[in-house]
């Protein structure tokens, strides 16, 4: 999908179907299915590996707990699917385009700025990983609770250490608020298609599932 | 002991370096300008880098340690006593070898990033390792504690050292010479000879060598010594 707007919409409306029902996050399964290049451009499918797996175990707890850790797995799995897709399609700039084209050079520009800070963060915090990664292999720590902490907490300084440095950047090349950008958008072959069934799906969603068949006793 | 390159080829993006030789015991220095691939040769001979081609094998070595240029990458604890536990090091002696002026309760992430430098370089010279490779292990340091580091590598006499560096002032002993250059690494051999192949030579020892006073080694005191030619 080429258009960021209809990406970031469709990608918004099908988290909301997936959130909403079983039957939503089904739809949505299947929408990822046709119009996503659905595994085969994730760089580190560990990351994807162990959220699902992260979310396998709540959903287990939630089922022990006489919940429907089921639903709860297949609503937040295919969540995490459409996060993995958005995250891996989307390219420098796009959000502070789509942002100023939706809310103008003012209030969209630093909305997107925002926006384009925490995706730098996030594509870091991967390095981070694989650097601290390196670091436990060279000293022969295992991974385990005890390391778990600092891991964690050393990721959460690094990024803080860099949104500090980023603000300082901002204010000594004088940046107050606002800005100028003049966003140029390309629509794919499959963009208009792939955003309509997204609205097809979160209606699907929203309206109860017996409404879409004639149920006759 | 040694570590050997097989046409090896590492690439990233654009960029590629082709690597071959072999690696024996002793000091090596791996010359090349930034962004010539030093680290990504340093990380592929570690193993963490996967080369498109070719092979590293690593013969007899039993322990192997990668010092990467940025202190801060092998920080995995949040105090220095605690960062010196997982090095299986005692912390009161690392503090006073980087002569540092803070307790074990501070965290290693306070520290300035040369005295960072110098805490890590600490650590990693307190213990013995077959194969140790450097890469930019004099950044963030000034010239007094690049003078003692160069003193500490030349005081190893066992095992694979490797320094991958763009320094063009201060070095160790060293006992083999390499170049990276127009993407390959170039065996430039032992030295003295080794000196006068070396094209990113430094600008001093080049001029020594164009008065006929090629210095028998790197070390301040070679520098000197062929400078004023003073024999005893």
């Amino acid at each position: 999908m080429q258009d960021p707007r209809i990406r970031l919409a469709s990608a918004a409306l099908i988290s909301v179907a997936a959130f909403i029902s079983i039957w939503g996050a089904l739809a949505v399964f299947l929408w990822w299915l046709l119009f996503t290049p659905r595994m085969r451009r994730v760089k580190n499918i560990r990351v994807i590996t162990g959220m699902l797996l992260l979310i396998g175990v709540i959903a287990v707890l939630i089922w022990i707990s006489g919940g429907d850790g089921l639903s709860y797995f297949l609503r937040f799995g295919v969540i995490v699917l459409v996060g993995t897709w958005l995250y891996t399609e989307q390219k420098p700039g796009e959000f502070l385009a789509v942002s100023v084209w939706a809310g103008k050079n003012r209030w969209g520009f630093e909305l997107g700025m925002i926006g384009e800070c925490a995706m730098q963060i996030a594509e870091l915090l991967l390095c981070d990983y694989a650097r601290i990664r390196i670091a436990m292999k060279l000293k022969g720590e295992n991974w385990g609770v005890r390391t778990l902490v600092p891991f964690c907490l050393i990721l959460i300084h690094d990024a803080l250490m860099r949104a500090d440095e980023i603000a300082e950047l901002l204010a000594v090349r004088g940046y107050r608020n606002g800005g100028v950008c003049c966003p140029v958008f390309c629509i794919g072959p499959l963009d208009r298609v792939s955003g309509i069934c997204a609205i097809c799906v979160f209606f699907f969603s929203i309206v109860p599932v017996s409404e879409f068949f004639i149920l006759s006793m | 002991m040694k570590i050997v390159l097989d046409h090896l080829q590492v690439q990233q993006g654009g960029w590629s370096l082709l690597a071959n030789g072999t690696f024996e015991e002793g000091i090596h220095l791996v010359s090349g300008a930034v962004g010539s691939g030093k680290s990504t040769l340093a990380l592929a001979m570690a193993g963490f880098f996967t080369p498109s081609q070719g092979t590293v094998t690593r013969e007899g070595i039993k322990t192997l340690m990668l010092s990467t240029q940025f202190p801060e990458f092998h920080i995995t604890r949040l105090s220095i006593a605690e960062e010196c536990a997982s090095w299986e090091l005692d912390y009161t002696e690392i503090i006073q070898s980087a002569r540092l002026k803070v307790d074990g309760n501070a965290s290693p992430l306070s520290l300035s990033r040369g005295e960072l430098k110098r805490f890590h370089l600490s650590c990693i010279l307190a213990r013995e390792y077959d194969l140790l490779l450097v890469d930019e292990p004099f950044s963030s340091l000034d010239c007094i504690e690049k003078e003692r580091l160069c003193r500490e590598l030349s005081a190893r006499d066992s095992g694979i050292t490797i320094i991958f560096t763009h320094e063009q002032s201060i070095f160790p002993h060293v006992d083999h010479l390499w170049e990276i250059d127009a993407g390959e690494l170039c065996a430039l051999g032992r030295f003295p000879e080794a000196l006068t192949q070396w094209q990113r030579a430094p600008a001093l020892v080049k001029k020594l060598i164009d008065l006929g006073r090629c210095p028998a080694n790197l070390t301040p005191e070679a520098i000197r010594e062929a400078a004023c030619r003073i024999h005893e």
